[in-house]
């Protein structure tokens, strides 16, 4: 089986571990795994903000990086999201308009893919944590169950789930830096939703709500570790 | 329709009217008029004010309620908006109504306008009394509406009532009595 | 008014684009909101049994498949809207109404003015309507010197507090029983005690006068009929059934959206309407009106009935891609699932629409102009939960990515230059390393801890409220 892997720009800024640890994984589960050289960045941020112009020219290169028919492999429910829901919006009135379809139909998030094949990474991870439900993964990908089931598989590890997993966390892109404290508000309320399940970590399959969470909890005091859903299988 | 069938509806009807924290019986049309006094009776209202239906006479409602010292008054009643609704020191008011129709699996009565029935009477003072005949009784609301109306204009007003008159502007916590009846009864004639 | 949104045939038009004026304010109000932790308690309270009750309705109800049907009657009649306008105006005029169509609030409010002086009118009773909030009627009222009284408890103790609502259905969703006990202590000089009981019934004793003394009715419409021109109006407390029963005038203001074709669609929308708003399968009233008071009636019911048909921005929207903004039933379910609404309530918005659907509904309906049309739209993570949350499956999250790219602002316009900036670098993946690389040495640098404390530049808003960490898995 043979997979693409999107770094994600965000991984490649502030946590490269993350990309590395979602090849690790596929790799260990038995996926042949490509890393596009010319890839970048899927485009969502200036999508969300409302600058659909700039952001097709950066998701055209994204639509080039993964041409072909190897299904395409993202560690983010939001990029994935973008990829499956935006471009076909983005590119709709344009020339590239079918190749956005079909990368949409080949694109899955890291542990929707691992799950729907039946695969394992045969993570050696220990302890208890406590699953985030990122926005664009839970309600625009519609996947609840599958980072879960991909949790699961780990022996050693138990999920223990937080007070309003589902609710939004308050990073929302943009949203983060225009209405800051209405953002932080809502992080302090992910973080000691967390630390109170008493789980070692906080997991979830979008780096921007953890470092968001994780950024918030520091600075109002709350002790909490995060670690990605791709990090958590690669160990 | 079968009696069992409208047994059944019946059955639906009181259940979902308790869910609604209004509540129903079923009555025969002798015993209507006993009950519609005692209902009356128990809530203390003054005074009635009864669409001028035939069907009414003929149970013996406005007679029996009389007897029993209401004061009732048949529609149109021959009263400012203010003695209407109950201000000025009135006595306590009863609306009665003779329902259309009923839905079953909302606890839902649909009141007609008409002639002798006007558009406000159940909403005038705290109580409201509903005479219906069991064969108005329908499942749903769609049944209640559609085929009634195909083809001809409803009449000026049609009210879907389903229970007592409520609020829950305070608090979100819903509480019987904002501006409409605070109590409601349905007797459900069982031969009609 | 004017819309310049650009009408097409369909599919993804591009965007429209008007300029206003640059401003802070929704930042600041969301601030202040944020800080008055009465305000939040009382939301969180009545957002959570919204949320409980919702759940509850969504597995007792085939919610899902109405939900489906909704979309669909909603789409077919938003298509055929025209027709349907017509129709219904032909069939409220056989049964005695007069029918009016008004382009803008200004002329509804003119409408209603006039036609209270010419009927020597002194009080209208009003029952809860959003579109009269929306055109402003009751200062139109009072500034031509009428009296008018909101009727619907909510919305009444929200004119004694000179207020505005908070929420589509529960104006009043902000106050608590302490601060409404307070209101009408002041409003009476009479004691009263702080339970429900006895707040209501002051209210029921003290409307009744003017339900008695109203020499017309207002009432908005949730949903007309077209087949047989038939005004719904939906209520739990009374005050409708009064308003549109007792005066000898009765004027009904609708969105001229809200419009299904016959009673098989008006019967879905009779249920989930209820359902989505107070998680229940039935409001307890529903007046259906068609027209006057019947010759051969007597007693009660108007003589007149004036059906007022609002366009105010909502025709431009047909054959945009915002025309799906036209499928909501306003039943503020999406306020009740925001987040940001949930933190900062209605009022915040500046909009009587509040929550998702006033963030996008606003700015469209006021043509992308003014103030709160440049910020509303940017007041949303777009978590998506108002999809979840809407029972005509209105995509706001996409609604809102859209009038984000319509507006066009001085902090917009900076904004697209840096992304045009980004783009560029973006587009190349050597500018694109290149520049990865400078922001991970920067990062080193200033995290020579684990964390930065405060960014420069643009970061400095993500410092404002958190740390950043500078090595992953972050050490806290």
């Amino acid at each position: 089986m043979r997979a693409l892997l999107m770094r994600t720009c965000l991984a490649d800024l502030a946590a490269p571990a993350v990309a590395r640890a979602a090849r690790g994984a596929l790799e260990r589960a038995g996926v042949q795994v490509l890393v596009p050289r010319r890839q970048t960045c899927c485009g969502q941020p200036a999508w969300s903000a409302g600058h659909p112009e700039q952001a097709r020219a950066v998701a055209r290169r994204t639509l080039r990086a993964f041409a072909g028919e190897d299904p395409v492999v993202v560690p983010s429910g939001s990029c994935a999201a973008m990829l499956v829901h935006g471009y076909p919006e983005l590119f709709a009135d344009d020339p590239e308009a079918g190749a956005a379809r079909a990368l949409a139909s080949r694109t899955l998030e890291l542990s929707q893919f691992l799950v729907r094949h039946d695969l394992s990474p045969g993570s050696g991870a220990s302890g208890a944590v406590t699953y985030h439900d990122s926005c664009h993964m839970l309600r625009i990908l519609g996947e609840r169950d599958s980072p879960r089931a991909a949790l699961a598989g780990v022996a050693g590890l138990e999920l223990r789930e937080m007070a309003d997993t589902e609710v939004c966390c308050g990073f929302g892109g943009t949203f983060a830096l225009s209405f800051p404290e209405v953002s932080g508000s809502l992080g302090e309320q992910k973080a000691r939703n967390a630390a109170a399940t008493g789980a070692d970590e906080l997991v979830a399959c979008d780096l921007s709500c953890l470092l968001h969470i994780v950024g918030r909890a520091r600075r109002v005091g709350v002790p909490l570790r995060a670690r990605h859903l791709a990090e958590v299988l690669a160990a | 329709m079968p009696a069992t069938e409208t047994d059944a509806l019946v059955a639906r009807l009181i259940g979902q009217l308790e869910r609604r924290r209004a509540s129903g019986e079923g009555v025969t049309a002798a015993e209507a008029a006993a009950a519609a006094a005692d209902r009356m009776m128990a809530w203390g209202a003054g005074r009635a004010v009864v669409p001028d239906d035939p069907w009414l006479v003929e149970l013996g409602v406005p007679a029996a309620l009389a007897a029993s010292g209401v004061e009732v008054l048949t529609w149109p009643p021959t009263l400012s908006p203010r003695e209407l609704l109950g201000l000025d020191g009135a006595p306590a008011t009863c609306g009665v109504t003779v329902p259309a129709a009923a839905v079953a699996e909302r606890g839902t009565l649909v009141l007609e306008s008409g002639p002798g029935h006007g558009r406000a009477l159940d909403v005038l003072g705290p109580f409201h009394l509903a005479l219906l005949r069991a064969s108005r009784v329908v499942d749903t609301l769609a049944e209640a509406l559609a085929p009634r109306f195909r083809g001809r204009r409803p009449p000026s007003a049609v009210s879907l009532v389903s229970g007592p008159s409520r609020t829950s502007d305070i608090e979100k916590i819903s509480t019987l009595g904002a501006h409409g009846a605070l109590s409601e009864h349905v007797l459900i004639v069982v031969d009609a | 008014m004017r819309l310049r949104v650009r009408r097409t045939s369909g599919g993804t038009a591009p965007p429209p684009r008007v300029a206003y004026p640059e401003t802070e304010a929704l930042r600041e109000r969301a601030r202040e909101a944020l800080q008055d932790d009465q305000l939040r308690g009382n939301l969180r309270a009545a957002a959570g049994s919204w949320a409980k009750g919702q759940a509850a309705v969504r597995e007792r109800y085939p919610f899902a498949e109405m939900r489906a049907e909704a979309r669909r009657i909603r789409t077919e009649d938003i298509r055929r809207l025209p027709e349907l306008l017509d129709l219904l105006e032909e069939r409220v005029r056989a049964a005695g109404g007069t029918v009016v169509r008004v382009a803008d609030g200004e002329a509804a409010c003119r409408y209603v003015v006039e036609l209270a002086r010419r009927r020597g009118a002194r009080l209208l009773a009003k029952s809860k309507s959003m579109a009269t909030e929306e055109i402003k009627l009751n200062e139109a009222l009072e500034e031509a010197g009428l009296r008018v009284v909101e009727t619907d408890l909510g919305e009444w103790i929200l004119q004694l507090r000179g207020d505005h609502p908070s929420h589509i259905i529960a104006p009043a969703v902000h106050l608590n029983r302490d601060q409404i006990a307070d209101l009408f202590r002041r409003h009476s000089g009479e004691e009263i005690p702080n339970d429900r009981e006895a707040l209501i019934a002051y209210a029921r004793r003290r409307l009744r006068e003017d339900f008695a003394a109203a020499d017309i009715g207002v009432s908005g419409v949730n949903l007309a009929v077209a087949e047989t021109g038939t005004l719904c109006v939906m209520e739990n407390e009374g005050n409708v059934r009064l308003v549109t029963a007792l005066p000898p005038v009765h004027v009904a203001l609708l969105g001229m959206e809200r419009v299904v074709a016959d009673w098989e669609e008006a019967a879905l929308f009779l249920e989930l309407l209820p359902m989505a708003a107070i998680n229940d399968d039935a409001a307890t009233y529903v007046s259906l009106i068609t027209g006057t008071r019947a010759p051969d009636e007597a007693g009660d019911g108007p003589t007149e009935l004036h059906l007022v048909i609002l366009d105010g921005g909502r025709s431009a929207l047909r054959g945009t891609p915002f025309e799906e903004a036209l499928h909501c039933i306003r039943c503020g379910a999406c306020l009740y699932s925001c987040p940001m609404w949930r933190s900062v309530g209605g009022q915040a918005y500046g909009s009587p629409y509040s929550g998702p659907i006033g963030a996008v509904i606003t700015p469209l309906l006021e043509g992308m102009r003014g103030e709160r049309s440049s910020e509303l739209p940017f007041f949303s993570s777009l978590c998506g939960a108002c999809h979840q949350a809407c029972p005509v499956g209105i995509p706001l999250h996409d609604l809102l990515v859209r009038a984000r790219a319509a507006v066009d602002t001085p902090a917009s316009r900076r904004a697209r230059l840096a992304f045009r900036a980004w783009s560029i670098l973006w587009r190349w993946p050597p500018t694109y390393r290149a520049s990865v690389a400078l922001a991970r040495i920067g990062l080193a640098v200033m995290g020579r801890r684990g964390w930065v404390r405060r960014l420069p530049g643009p970061g400095a808003a993500w410092t404002d409220q958190r740390d950043l960490p500078s090595r992953w898995p972050p050490h806290p």
